[in-house]
């Protein structure tokens, strides 16, 4: 209950607020939302599995979103942030895919 | 193990397996913990960067539109200012041709004009002439005493007019060109043409057909009066053809008050 509470509070103050992103971080916001919804669908299934822990959510979530950032800024900074962002794009769609696979076979028990 | 299924094999984070176990080791430890207000927290981050990246997204392309409307007006502009310019241009190519059509015309009419000009001034004596004709040498008798046996104005007067009436074309009298506004008169004792005196003997040439140009004079009223001349008074007078004559010019003054009628026949008052 409480999840949903907060995310309803999250899209209502993003509606409302309308923060402006700094020009500098525009790049890795889209990377950073990839990585964070790889989180919630992860901890969608831990849920589910009966492991999740709200410890293991909050740094799992911080963590894959700085990484994410940090890896495109590195890309930037290197000459290939396209690449390395597609790569990091993959690599947590794989995960997404797969933890939503988990998460049908609990709910549907298929 | 290969990249992919490994991917998919660790797709949840085995922290949440760690802990998981941890817990179940421990004695203190739940059975069960519901969410709690951190990861409501980062929920809510969450939601933030998801409205926000998907509102940065949508903005950034309304504006992209607005860009792209902005470009395809100036497009649009820029092919209309390049049509009307090529209207431009295609305007002025039809008014080049027309004005070049039209020099072509001055240029051929300005010949035509030339050429009669040419001969005009032939015909009025303003310049000079060359062509076969006669030469006439008249002088007062050997003992001339009184005007009765002299060259008189009246006496050029009817040569020259009986030279017209015989067909001359040019007229010179001691290199005096004979124009339509020249006067042969007595001025005090010498006789004037073109308000120059002369002396005797007086050199008529003529220009026009050698070979009538004789006949003819002799049949005019002036050829007569000349024959009773020599024969009563003993002026002398000889005529001989000559294949090539030059006439000079004559110095015809400006006109000052002959204007032209113009051709809607008005005249100026």
């Amino acid at each position: 209950m409480i999840a949903v509470l907060g995310l309803l509070l999250g899209v209502g103050l993003g509606l409302v607020l309308k923060p402006d992103v700094p020009i500098g971080f525009e790049p890795y916001l889209p990377i950073a939302v990839v990585a964070a919804l790889d989180a919630v669908f992860g901890a969608a299934r831990a849920y589910l599995d009966g492991i999740f822990d709200d410890k293991v959510f909050v740094v799992s979530f911080i963590s894959n979103v700085f990484i994410a950032a940090l890896i495109v800024f590195l890309g930037d900074k290197l000459g290939v942030g396209a690449q390395l962002s597609t790569g990091v794009i993959v690599v947590l769609g794989i995960r997404i895919f797969a933890n939503v696979a988990a998460i049908r076979r609990h709910l549907f028990h298929a | 193990m290969g990249l992919l299924p490994y991917l998919t094999s660790h797709a949840l984070d085995e922290d949440y397996a760690v802990v998981a176990e941890r817990r179940a080791t421990e004695p203190e430890a739940r059975s069960r913990r519901p969410i709690g207000a951190a990861g409501a927290v980062a929920l809510a981050v969450f939601a933030v960067f998801t409205v926000t990246a998907a509102a940065q997204t949508s903005q950034n392309s309304s504006s992209e539109e607005h860009e792209r409307q902005a470009l395809i007006g100036q497009v649009k502009a820029r092919k209309a200012a390049l049509e009307s310019d090529r209207r431009t241009v295609a305007r002025l190519q039809a008014e080049t041709d027309r004005l070049e059509s039209g020099l072509l015309h001055n240029t051929a009419s300005s010949g035509g004009v030339l050429a009669e000009l040419n001969l005009l001034a032939l015909r009025s004596g303003t310049s000079p002439v060359h062509g076969p004709g006669v030469e006439i040498v008249v002088d007062d008798a050997p003992d001339a005493q009184s005007d009765r046996n002299k060259v008189l104005d009246r006496d050029l007067q009817a040569l020259v007019n009986g030279l017209w009436r015989a067909g001359a074309e040019a007229v010179s009298i001691n290199g005096e060109r004979l124009t339509n506004l020249s006067a042969i008169r007595h001025a005090g004792s010498a006789i004037t043409v073109n308000y120059t005196s002369l002396s005797r003997p007086y050199r008529i040439l003529a220009i026009g057909n050698r070979d009538t140009l004789p006949a003819q004079f002799a049949d005019t009223t002036g050829g007569q009066t000349w024959l009773d001349l020599q024969r009563q008074v003993g002026l002398r007078f000889r005529m001989s053809t000559q294949r090539s004559l030059r006439l000079p010019a004559a110095d015809v003054p400006d006109l000052r008050f002959a204007k032209t009628v113009t051709s809607e026949g008005k005249k100026p008052s």
